[in-house]
């Protein structure tokens, strides 16, 4: 058994992947067969990924290459490197792959009989097989084709309820931005060939590429994954895309592929670039603020589940680039400690966000598997219809609340120490960046939990508002099992998060050459030294005077949690001592005096996020219309009140652009495509003549 | 067990002693404010020791319990306690003794924060109107007041260079009077207006009415009863403690003048007068906070809902020309 390296996990993850496509196929006639067969190699695989990239991790090596063939194509290398960065996110991908291929095997049996699970299944295992490669390529144009091959498949996976009109749509936009990105990718990787005439994902040094020549490439890499990444302004397709897919794909989409943008990120402007310029990081930081604050209002005021899901995400995203914006501010001040904080943040905001994200679209799914609507104002009460799903979802969404002892707050605690770290550090035109986006950070984290508290409020507690949410059933074993793993993860990596700090190190390692462990080993990560961080940055000077201290416990999730658990024991004690045994009445809610209490006296969604929609209302282009019919004004027989909320993004960039686009395009088919074969012989000539002169000047 | 030396021992029971003391006093400082609010209206008022009557009968009380409600509602009272006092155990009292539990400040605050969701959630859980309502307005405040209490902790931390509480406090003794310094002023106020709106006082929430126009943290608690609702009163009064706490030691450090009266020879034992005198003057801070919060409610009145954000804004900027002063002034 010692011969098993991560190079043969690597290609048996591969491999078992292969065959769940194949098996697709093969079995494509009997729908419960091929679902099964195909998740069951799925989830080989992604054991076989998990090993393999923890593996690496610990092994000590610092990357394997494996080549399966060598390409024909000149130019072309199909090999593929793990590295402690692509290992990292191998292993994001395939714990989400595992739980997403045990959930799918529920899920998809309400499909059986009346789709081509065949094809599906398909799709599914090209997809995961499609980042995989994405992950590992070493080599531009390879991790070009496999970044397209991951944006057709995963367009193909949304639309596979293609009926529907409106997934249709969320389909054309989604493939459409998509492939601007890549558009604005396929360029800077061009450049690239330019500079170094070499397609090599090896760090170039700074005077192959001028100045200028970085800038354009790092724009151009930036608008490329930001789009990915679905980061404001460039995320309109999040919205639309993520509601129209399946559940399972949805929370593979949400959870893993658009972090393929920050590994692209990482790889390509990080590592590839180097670190040159302030304004980068400045850029990145400002995005990420935008996206953080604007993701989460929208998310706020949305009252489709899965809406709420993807525009939290643009959120998430965006508290990911506000580390990456202050890592890669820190490295051009030579900062290389709180570089590596930061990027330790952001990488581990990136892992937090997959398992929770990961579990609570898998959750929606199951609650649209159960009430067939994904809309929260139907719902209502599930908490008791399913019990279960709602443990699951609560914990998901305490996590995504970043409250203590789940493992969003670890992220963000890290987030904010390391913009703590580099405020301290810093000089002072740069520090009202950081403590703005601080403060950002903070109005994000306070939304996001009342974003949550509404989406599990709303759907899953008080009385059901529709007949499907009365009549709701607990979902099959095997979808609970892979959204609990999902939420008991969530649990476990914030009460222990010294092993994914450990994990995640190893790969900060490989892109900033400097650890953040030596510092976090103090802080609360450890048990029992308090964090100082005058102490422990050399590069940051304090004239507070400092005692040492002794060594005294520091309160962690872990202390916390243990803690919290001892005092609820302490109140039960001291409650059953001095107030006896306890004695309870059921009886209905306060019902303001009317006969009962019905569902439509309830708060909606949509009330309960009103005041921030008023105090916010800068962002939201919101049009009422309210409708009465009947002659008398004040007793009217019926009433009917739309709110439509537009995206100000849409209505003032987007529409006009499309619609500037298609009038000159219009105007120019009159101009240019007159119809006439002498004018296209002339244009042919005019070409042919520039393209000599072009050739005799070069 | 090398890690549990006698130091540690020592200052683990300290620190439960303080946080006993914090649980003790909690019920207090709204008997204090009750009581200068009624004398300001020349009423006689209700006793100061009132709340410990009252959670004392609240907790023989039999409990009534909605029909819709789920396990939500009945175990938020107990993570609510439990997440407000493990927050209470993060703030020392005094200086003196050093502490042996380190706790971040954002740990405690996404602590309060565990019980805020839970809190938000069984108001949700019964179905009733109010319950909406208050989680509703609540989410609003608490998301506005979230970045001013943020700038503030960082600016008062920076020159500690750490968020952990008791360090922080222990530097705060350094500035000397705090309340002198331009950074610190300017903080201190925004932390005012952060503890009226984070405690449900005058001029963001009113504390005293059943009204469905004013009430948010009482919206919430409506419907319990015995003793849970004895829970949730007291996690508030619990909460309401750590944020006075935490605005004295902070901004008006006293430790060092007893520790000047008393020996201050290093590593000496500190005489159990000096720890007493600590105490008391810790006390007295308090006592004194509750007037000032007494006052600022008599001479308010509750803010128009949405005037809190104008309210919010105005502890930001409090606190951002103090994060600001800070790289101005030099440390």
């Amino acid at each position: 058994m010692d011969d098993i390296t991560p190079e043969h996990l690597l290609y048996g993850s591969i491999l078992l992947y292969l065959a769940a496509a194949f098996a697709a196929i093969l079995f494509s006639r009997s729908h419960k067969l091929c679902t099964i067969w195909s998740q069951v190699l799925c989830i080989a695989g992604a054991a076989a990924g998990t090993a393999s990239s923890v593996a690496l991790l610990f092994s000590g090596q610092e990357s394997i290459t494996i080549s399966p063939f060598e390409a024909s194509i000149p130019y072309l290398s199909i090999s593929m490197t793990l590295d402690h960065l692509s290992a990292l996110f191998l292993l994001i991908l395939s714990i989400l792959t595992f739980c997403v291929s045990i959930y799918s095997i529920g899920y998809l049996s309400h499909y059986h009989g009346k789709r081509n699970i065949g094809l599906f299944q398909f799709l599914y295992a090209s997809f995961i097989l499609s980042m995989i490669l994405v992950f590992t390529a070493n080599h531009a144009i390879f991790f070009f084709m496999a970044w397209e091959i991951m944006a057709v498949v995963s367009y193909f996976l949304v639309v596979f309820e293609s009926e529907k009109e409106e997934t249709r749509k969320a389909g054309l936009i989604y493939v459409v931005m998509t492939h601007l990105g890549s558009a604005f990718l396929l360029m800077a990787i061009m450049l690239m060939f330019y500079y170094t005439n070499s397609f090599a994902l090896t760090p170039v040094s700074l005077d192959q590429i001028p100045e200028s020549g970085r800038n354009i490439m790092f724009l151009l890499f930036l608008v490329g994954f930001a789009t990915k990444a679905g980061v404001i302004p460039l995320h309109i397709w999040l919205p639309y895309a993520h509601p129209a897919a399946p559940g399972n794909v949805s929370s593979l989409m949400s959870g893993i592929m658009i972090k393929t943008a920050v590994y692209g990120l990482l790889r390509f402007v990080f590592f590839y670039l180097g670190v040159s310029s302030p304004w980068w990081g400045v850029l990145i930081l400002l995005l990420g603020v935008i996206s953080a604050v604007l993701g989460v209002l929208y998310a706020y005021i949305e009252q489709n589940m899965k809406k709420l899901l993807a525009y939290s995400s643009i959120e998430n995203m965006g508290i990911i680039f506000i580390g990456l914006g202050v890592g890669f501010l820190a490295l051009t001040q030579e900062k290389q400690t709180v570089a590596a904080l930061a990027l330790t943040a952001a990488l581990l905001h990136c892992f937090n966000h997959t398992l929770f994200k990961g579990g609570l679209f898998l959750s929606v799914g199951s609650v649209h598997y159960a009430t067939h609507t994904k809309n929260m104002e139907e719902l209502g009460g599930l908490i008791k219809k399913m019990p279960v799903t709602a443990v699951f979802f609560l914990c998901c969404s305490l996590s995504i609340a970043a409250v203590v002892p789940f493992n969003g707050f670890i992220g963000e605690w890290l987030t904010y120490q390391s913009i703590f770290a580099s405020i301290a550090s810093g000089n002072a035109a740069m520090n009202i960046t950081l403590i703005l986006s601080a403060a950002a950070l903070a109005l994000t984290g306070a939304l996001a939990a009342a974003c949550f508290i509404k989406l599990f409020g709303i759907s899953f507690l008080g009385l059901p508002r529709s007949e499907q949410a009365a009549q709701a059933k607990e979902v099959p074993f095997s979808m609970n099992l892979g959204t609990g793993v999902l939420a008991t993860l969530c649990l476990l990596a914030g009460l222990f998060p010294q092993t994914m700090i450990a994990l995640i190190d190893r790969a900060v390692v490989s892109v900033v050459k400097a650890s953040a462990e030596p510092i976090l080993r103090g802080s609360f990560l450890d048990l029992y030294r308090p964090i100082n961080f005058s102490a422990l940055l050399p590069e940051v000077s304090f004239s507070g005077s400092m005692t040492a201290k002794p060594a005294g416990i520091i309160a962690a999730p872990l202390v916390a949690a243990i803690a919290m658990i001892l005092l609820v024991l302490a109140a039960l004690l001291v409650l059953r001592l001095f107030g006896g045994a306890y004695r309870e009445r059921r009886y209905g809610t306060w019902d303001c005096g009317f006969k009962e209490l019905n569902p439509r006296m309830q708060y909606t969604g949509t009330a309960f996020s009103k005041p921030i929609k008023i105090v916010f209302k800068i962002f939201f282009r919101t049009s009422k219309d309210l409708k009465r019919s009947g002659d008398d004004f004040y007793h009217p027989k019926a009433m009917e009140y739309t709110i439509v909320n537009e995206s100000p993004f849409e209505k003032y960039f987007y529409i006009p652009l499309l619609a500037w686009i298609t009038n000159w395009s219009r105007r120019l088919k009159f101009m240019i495509q007159t119809g006439s074969v002498h004018t296209y012989l002339l244009y042919i000539f005019v070409a042919v003549l520039v393209l000599m002169l072009y050739n005799r000047m070069v | 067990m090398s890690f549990f030396t006698a130091d540690l021992i020592s200052g683990l029971i300290s620190n439960f002693i303080q946080f006993l003391l914090i649980l003790l006093l909690a019920p207090l400082s709204g008997g204090i404010i009750k009581k200068v609010k009624a004398l300001s209206q020349k009423r006689k008022g209700a006793p100061v020791l009132q709340m410990y009557f009252d959670l004392w009968k609240l907790i023989r009380k039999e409990s009534v319990v909605s029909d819709t409600a789920s396990w939500i509602f009945k175990a938020t009272p107990y993570i609510v306690f439990a997440a407000t006092a493990a927050a209470a155990f993060m703030v020392p009292v005094t200086t003196l003794v050093p502490s042996a539990i380190s706790g971040d400040l954002l740990l405690l605050i996404y602590l309060l924060a565990l019980g805020r969701f839970f809190m938000c959630l069984s108001a949700l859980d019964t179905g009733s109107t109010f319950g909406g309502m208050g989680a509703s307005r609540e989410a609003m405040i608490s998301a506005l007041i979230e970045p001013s209490l943020l700038v503030s902790i960082f600016t008062v931390g920076l020159i500690s260079g750490t968020t952990a509480v008791d360090q922080m406090m222990n530097t705060m003794k350094a500035v000397g009077v705090p309340l002198l310094h331009p950074v610190y002023i300017l903080c201190f106020f925004a932390m005012i207006i952060i503890i009226l709106a984070e405690t449900s006082r005058i001029p963001v929430d009113d504390p005293a009415t059943h009204l469905e126009l004013t009430m948010v943290h009482e919206a919430m608690i409506l419907e319990y009863s015995g003793r849970q609702l004895a829970l949730m009163e007291y996690s508030a009064a619990i909460k309401q403690l750590i944020f006075l706490t935490l605005l004295v030691n902070l901004f008006l450090p006293t430790d060092q003048l007893v520790s000047l009266a008393g020996i201050s020879g290093a590593g000496a034992a500190i005489p159990a007068v000096v720890i007493a005198a600590a105490l008391a003057l810790y006390i007295l801070k308090i006592i004194l906070a509750s007037l000032v919060i007494a006052i600022t409610e008599i001479s308010t009145v509750k803010f128009r809902f949405f005037s809190i954000p104008n309210l919010a804004a105005l502890s930001f900027i409090l606190a951002f020309l103090g994060f600001l002063q800070y790289f101005v002034l030099g440390r």
